[in-house]
């Protein structure tokens, strides 16, 4: 059992503990109350304030031990939770002694008592005890008739009408009954209480296990990122001296070129970009996807987020001459980065103006939507197929009807969805083959508990 | 404009890419001076009066950051501004560059254009 284990088995135990020592107080609060009463009504019951007050004490030093030891051991607390045990059974001894002896109808409390010791399960190690307060209430129980029978104790209570020899048979019956029934409920509440213990330690070794393995999981993704980092960083050098040489040559800095030269040498540097276009977002989904982004919140009116979008990616729509028509409901306030939202934006129209032909339209709209804001960018473009329409969100998934089209990094849309994900929101697509697309998301209104 | 010609100290330790911003650099009327490491090129910026000083962050021997502290932080220097060119694309990076004293922030790959312009700036400035 590990050091960890056994404090919590500890803590358990103890709070256990307390949970008995405020029960004694009630007991004896109510034994206060009966005994009250009697002396209104019928009078008399020294004994029984007598015993109200001795429960009360004994649970005082209940009290005392848990507040001086803080620090305890396991078998101190099983030993105290014990001995308090053993002082209740005491009390129901008396309790019994007081109220008629062998006609006492307060005989089950023991019975109680077996049943409450098997309560404390919190390892196999504490249910033992139930045997030891079965073992304690015989010699108790016993011990107050055979000192009774014997006359070494005065009789309280109502008289006797038996016989001598009656009054053997009767204690030597009692004194079996008793003895029988306390140890088959001990070995009933003992057999269970195990049962429990062993499930509950299962319980917590599988548990330990199961944290064990995510904690190996997260230090996985941590390399992974701190690979993606290092990676991304070590290709960036050679990278630059790709593109600065190309880029050298052609600008005419090493000599003249001529137009076909120059036009590879255009392509190569394009391709070049693209790399590092894709090493970008590669770190950014890395990042993204392992949660290593802080979002900075802030409220934000996704219209004029969506408008400011729209305005960066003006140029490149009326190049294709393809119109953008914004629907932007005012006041439509989210609490969240708009850095990256604005991203998700952009990159959704982008998308759209790339996927539509000429002369297309693209319609962005910004709504209220109960709780949350809904942002949707639509095109009359080329539509993904229904087959494909579960895949567009994965990484580097290329579509089969992109065809030519295709010129990102294909990690554009994998980007939007860890966003809006990390934002607590959805996204997905509405589409038709040949009728265009939609690309709807969904942000809460509020911030995030 | 002064017919000398502006001097550019340049602190990186891959040879090909000082190979190529040197003819880019020379190509566009800037005289440039070479630092392999950092030590090495925290006394050129010392010793040599650059108009403008390019720099890399992971360096040999000395950071790009300490540079650009130990640079800012001391008066006679503090005036040469600092183009921090680096691979590291994190905002935090960047972030830590500016907090260093760079006064501007570029990364690689860079595009030659951009780069003219933003030295353009720095020294008129």
């Amino acid at each position: 059992m590990g050091a960890e284990n056994e404090l919590q088995l500890v803590r358990d135990i103890k709070d256990q503990f307390i949970w008995a020592v405020w029960c004694r107080y009630v007991v004896a609060a109510v034994g206060l109350a009966l005994f009250l009463s009697s002396v209104l009504t019928a009078g008399g019951a020294f004994y029984g304030l007598g015993l109200v007050g001795f429960v009360g004490v004994y649970n005082l030093v209940a009290n005392l031990i848990y507040l001086f030891n803080r620090k305890i051991n396991l078998w101190e607390i099983v030993l105290a939770r014990t001995l308090f045990q053993v002082l209740d059974i005491f009390c129901v001894t008396f309790l019994i002694y007081i109220t008629g002896w062998l006609e006492s109808p307060y005989w089950f409390l023991y019975l109680v008592l077996i049943i409450l010791a098997g309560f404390g399960v919190f390892s196999s190690f504490s249910v033992w005890p139930v045997f030891l307060i079965a073992l304690f209430s015989t010699i108790f129980y016993l011990g107050l008739l055979v000192f009774t029978y014997l006359g070494w104790l005065p009789v309280y209570g109502p008289g006797f009408t038996l016989t001598s020899q009656q009054l053997l048979a009767s204690i030597a019956n009692k004194a079996v009954f008793t003895t029988i029934s306390f140890f088959l409920l001990a070995s009933t509440v003992y057999y269970f209480s195990k049962l429990l213990s062993q499930h509950r330690e299962e319980l917590l070794r599988n548990n330990r296990q199961l944290q064990a393995a995510l904690e190996e999981l997260k230090e996985v993704d941590r390399l992974k990122d701190e690979f993606v980092t290092t990676a991304s960083h070590e290709l960036r050098t050679p990278l630059s001296v790709i593109r600065e040489n190309i880029s050298l040559i052609g600008d005419g800095l090493t000599g003249e070129i001529n137009e076909k030269q120059k036009k590879l040498l255009e392509t190569s540097l394009a391709s070049v970009d693209r790399l590092n276009n894709m090493l970008n977002s590669l770190l950014d989904i890395s990042k993204l996807e392992s949660r290593a982004v802080e979002l900075k919140r802030h409220q934000t009116d996704l219209g004029a987020l969506a408008l400011k979008a729209i305005e960066l990616l003006k140029e490149l729509a009326e190049k294709r001459n393809i119109s953008v028509v914004s629907r932007l409901e005012p006041g439509a306030l989210t609490w969240v980065d708009s850095g990256h939202i604005f991203r998700v934006f952009t990159n959704l129209i982008d998308n759209a103006v790339k996927y539509t032909a000429r002369n297309g339209r693209v319609t962005v709209t910004v709504e209220k939507a109960g709780d949350a804001v809904r942002c949707s960018v639509e095109d009359d473009g080329i539509g993904i197929a229904e087959k494909d329409l579960s895949l567009v969100f994965k990484r580097f998934v290329r579509l089969s009807n992109a065809g030519e089209m295709a010129s990102g990094s294909g990690l554009g849309l994998s980007i939007c969805k860890a966003i809006v994900e990390m934002h607590g929101g959805r996204i997905w697509v509405e589409s038709k083959l040949g009728l265009g697309s939609r690309f709807v998301f969904e942000l809460p209104k509020g911030l995030p508990e | 404009m002064s017919e000398a010609k502006n001097r550019i100290l340049l602190i990186e330790d891959e040879e090909d890419i000082v190979e190529a911003l040197k003819m880019r650099l020379e190509g566009n009327g800037y005289e440039v001076i070479p630092a392999l490491d950092g030590t090495d090129g925290l006394n050129k910026a010392r010793t040599t009066a650059p108009d403008l000083i390019i720099l890399d962050i992971m360096l040999p021997k000395l950071d790009g950051y300490k540079i650009a502290r130990m640079l800012k932080f001391d008066e006679k220097f503090s005036m040469i501004p600092i183009l921090m060119l680096t691979a590291k694309v994190q905002p935090a990076d960047a972030q830590k560059g500016k907090e260093a004293g760079a006064d501007s922030y570029m990364t690689k790959p860079f595009k030659a254009d951009e780069l003219l312009t933003e030295i353009k700036r720095l020294i008129v400035k």
